[in-house]
C-alpha cells in the first residue's frame, strides 16, 4: 500500500522499484506457504470423502486412485444398513433424529439460561455480584472430569441413565460459563441509557429483556448459537457415559459402536468414512452459512477479553 | 426390543419443559419474596436472574467437587456406600498401578509437544494471512475447516491416515521405505511413534481455529504503533519483536492457557485410537475407563483430582511468568 503512496521523482523511483521486487518476492513466498498449509488442512477432507466413495476393492490400492472408479454412492446407504444389522432398529434416521433432539433441546435451554444469567450479571448491582462473577470464571478451569462422577451418581439416582436428560434438562441450571461470561462482555458495550428511557416509560425487567436486550444481542446469540450447537453436535463423553441402548445413541456413539463392532470383521474403512462424512457434513454446512458467526463467537473472548 | 423413537423423546421432552419452566417460577418466586422483605428492586432482579447459575453452580459444581474430593479416599462401586480407605488410593496411583506413570508421561509429553508447536504454527499462518494478501476469507475458511470437524470424525480420519498397511501416509512414504529398506512405519501401535502421531493430528485439528484467534489479535493492533516503527527507521524484523510481539502477547497468553487446558485433557481422539497397553493411555481416558469399565469410582476420582492439580500448577505457572512477557496496554505498573 505505501509504494504506491510515493511520490514518483526519480531518486524514490529507484527504491520504489527494489522494494516492489523484495515485495513480488515475499508475497510469493507467502502463498507458497499458505497453499502448502492449505493443502496439510484439505487433503484429509478428500481422502476421507474419496474413501467414502470406493468400492471395498479399491481400499488398499497404490498408487491412489482419488476419484474412485465406479464412484459408489450406495456406500453411503449401505454404512447404515450395516449399522441397523448390527443395532436393530437403528437406522440414519433414528440417529438424525437422536442427535437433532439432544442437540436443539441443549441449545435452546443454554442460550435461554446464558442469556439471563448474563443479563443479571450485566445490568444490575447487588451485594456479591463480583464475587460470583469470579466464582464463575473459575468454573472454567475446571476440568469437566472432576465432577462428571458424582454428576453421574446424581442422575442414577434420580433413576434417568439411558435417557437423554442429564443431556438437554441439566442446563437449564446455569448453561455454561464461557457462553455467559461472552454475552456479558456484548451485554457491557450497550449502552445504560437505553433502558433507563424504558424504566421512565414504566417497562418492566422482562420487558426491558425481551423488547431491548433480546434484539440488540441477537449478533452475539447467533454466534453463540452455532458455537453451541457446534459443540452438542460433536460432543462424545456426556452421550457415552449416560447411553447405555443402541437405539438412543446419537451419531457419534453410533459411530464409535459401529467402528467396535467392525474391528472383530474386517475393517470397513469406506463405510466409516461414510458415516464420519455424514457426521461431519451439517457442520460444515453450517460452518459455510454462518462463518461470520462462528469466527465472532471465538474471537470475542479472546481478544477482547 | 427395539423401543420407540416417542418412547425416549417424550418423557424427556415432558421433563425438560418443566424444569425450565420450573426455573423460571423460581426466578419469578425469588424476586416476589425479596421484594416482599423490602429489598430494592436492582438487589431482587438481580438475585433472580442469576439464579439459574447459583443452582447450576451448587449443584453441578460446588457438591460435585466437594465430594470427588470425598470419593478420592474411598473404595466405591455405586451399588455399595463409600469405604473411607484413608490415602490407599493415592499410595495405589503413585506406587502400585504399573500404567500410572506411563499415562501421565505420555500426557504430559502430548501436552509439552503440541502447545507450543501448534501455537508456532499458527503464530506463522496467522502473520502470513496478516500480511495484504488477496483471498483472505477463503484461506481463512480453509485453515478453520478442521476445527469444526467432530473430534470422532478427526481421529477416525486420522487412524485411516496413518494405518499401517493401506493408509495414505505409509503409501507416500513407500519409495523412502523401499531405499532405506525398512518395513512401513506403524504409527498409532508403535510406542515410538504414536506421539508423533498424536501432535500431528492434534495440530492439524485445533490449529486453524488458534490462527483465527491469533489473526484477529493481530488485526487489533493499531496502526499507528507500525507508523511510529516506521518514523523510527525499525527494519521488519525489530518491528516484529517489539511491536507485533509484545502487542499479541495477551492473545498467545489465552491461546497458552486454553491450550495447556485442552491438551492435558484429550478424551474423544485417544478413545477412537487404541495404542498399545504398555504405553500407558491419556488420563482422562484412564480415569474413564476406571470408572465406568472397571466401577473403580473412588480412584477413578482419586486420578481426577491429580489431573486437577497437574493444571492448575501449569495454569498457575503460566498466569506466574505471563508478568514477565504478556504486556497489557493501559496497565498501571
Amino acid at each position: 500500500m505505501t509504494s504506491i503512496s510515493l511520490p514518483a521523482t526519480a531518486t524514490t523511483q529507484k527504491t520504489q522499484f527494489g522494494m516492489r521486487g523484495r515485495r513480488t518476492l515475499a508475497d510469493l513466498i507467502t502463498y507458497i506457504l499458505l497453499a502448502l498449509f492449505s493443502l496439510f488442512v484439505l487433503i484429509p477432507f478428500f481422502y476421507m470423502f474419496s474413501t467414502s466413495l470406493k468400492p471395498e476393492s479399491q481400499l488398499f490400492e497404490w498408487p491412489i486412485r482419488w476419484i474412485p472408479d465406479p464412484i459408489m454412492w450406495e456406500n453411503y446407504v449401505r454404512a447404515f444398513q450395516e449399522l441397523s444389522r448390527i443395532a436393530p432398529g437403528l437406522d440414519f434416521w433414528r440417529i438424525l433424529g437422536n442427535t437433532l433432539f439432544i442437540t436443539i433441546l441443549a441449545m435452546v435451554a443454554e442460550l435461554v439460561a446464558v442469556t439471563i444469567v448474563a443479563y443479571g450479571f450485566a445490568r444490575f448491582r447487588f451485594p456479591g455480584r463480583d464475587v460470583f462473577f469470579i466464582l464463575m470464571l473459575s468454573t472454567m478451569m475446571l476440568p469437566g472430569i472432576i465432577t462428571l462422577i458424582p454428576i453421574f451418581v446424581i442422575w442414577r439416582n434420580l433413576g434417568l441413565i439411558d435417557t437423554y436428560d442429564p443431556l438437554v434438562t441439566g442446563i437449564w441450571l446455569g448453561g455454561g460459563a464461557w457462553a455467559v461470561f461472552l454475552l456479558r462482555q456484548f451485554l457491557l458495550s450497550i449502552p445504560k441509557e437505553i433502558e433507563e428511557a424504558a424504566i421512565i416509560d414504566g417497562a418492566n425487567t422482562f420487558q426491558i429483556y425481551y423488547k431491548i436486550m433480546l434484539p440488540l444481542i441477537k449478533p452475539a446469540l447467533l454466534a453463540l448459537g452455532v458455537l453451541i450447537f457446534q459443540g452438542n453436535w460433536n460432543n462424545f463423553m456426556g452421550p457415552l457415559i449416560y447411553l447405555n441402548t443402541p437405539v438412543k445413541f446419537p451419531m457419534v456413539v453410533a459411530l464409535k459402536f459401529f467402528q467396535e463392532s467392525l474391528s472383530k470383521e474386517a475393517p470397513k474403512w469406506h463405510y466409516m468414512m461414510a458415516m464420519s462424512t455424514v457426521m461431519a457434513a451439517p457442520i460444515l454446512a453450517l460452518f459455510f452459512a454462518a462463518q461470520r458467526y462462528f469466527i465472532e463467537g471465538l474471537t470475542v473472548g479472546a481478544v477482547k477479553g | 426390543m427395539v423401543i420407540s423413537a416417542w418412547e425416549t423423546y417424550l418423557p424427556t421432552f415432558i421433563r425438560w419443559c418443566a424444569v425450565g419452566g420450573g426455573v423460571i417460577l423460581s426466578m419469578i418466586g425469588l424476586y416476589y419474596l425479596l421484594r416482599f422483605f423490602k429489598v430494592k428492586p436492582e438487589v431482587a432482579n438481580g438475585y433472580a436472574l442469576i439464579l439459574p447459575w447459583i443452582l447450576g453452580f451448587l449443584i453441578w459444581n460446588l457438591y460435585p467437587f466437594a465430594r470427588s474430593f470425598y470419593l478420592s479416599f474411598t473404595q466405591y462401586n455405586m451399588f455399595q456406600p463409600p469405604q473411607w480407605i484413608g490415602l490407599e488410593n493415592y499410595v495405589r496411583m503413585f506406587t502400585k498401578d504399573p500404567y500410572f506413570w506411563p499415562s501421565f508421561r505420555l500426557t504430559l509429553f502430548y501436552a509439552a509437544l503440541n502447545v507450543p508447536l501448534g501455537l508456532i504454527g499458527s503464530i506463522l499462518v496467522a502473520l502470513l494471512l496478516n500480511r495484504p494478501i488477496k483471498g483472505i476469507g477463503i484461506w481463512r475458511t480453509i485453515y478453520y475447516l478442521p476445527a469444526v470437524l467432530p473430534a470422532a470424525a478427526v481421529a477416525l480420519l486420522w487412524r485411516w491416515m496413518f494405518s499401517p498397511t493401506s493408509g495414505l501416509i505409509n503409501f507416500t512414504l513407500q519409495p523412502v521405505y523401499k531405499l532405506l529398506n525398512m518395513r512401513p512405519l506403524e504409527w498409532f501401535t508403535d510406542p515410538n511413534l504414536l506421539m508423533p502421531a498424536f501432535v500431528i493430528m492434534g495440530m492439524w485439528g485445533v490449529f486453524g481455529a488458534n490462527t483465527v484467534i491469533l489473526l484477529a489479535g493481530l488485526k487489533n493492533i493499531p496502526k499507528e504503533l507500525y507508523e511510529a516503527a516506521d518514523i523510527d527507521g525499525a527494519t521488519g524484523w525489530s518491528k516484529f519483536i517489539h511491536v507485533t510481539l509484545p502487542m499479541l502477547s495477551p492473545t498467545i497468553f489465552y491461546n497458552l492457557v486454553t491450550g495447556i487446558i485442552g491438551s492435558l485433557q484429550i478424551f474423544t481422539q485417544a478413545f477412537f485410537i487404541p495404542i498399545p497397553r504398555a504405553s500407558g493411555t491419556f488420563l482422562n481416558v484412564k480415569i474413564y475407563q476406571e470408572a465406568f469399565s472397571f466401577g473403580n469410582f473412588g480412584y477413578a476420582s482419586a486420578l481426577a483430582w491429580f489431573l486437577l492439580v497437574v493444571i492448575l500448577l501449569l495454569t498457575l505457572l503460566v498466569f506466574r511468568s505471563s508478568a514477565l512477557w504478556v504486556y497489557y496496554e493501559g496497565e498501571k505498573r
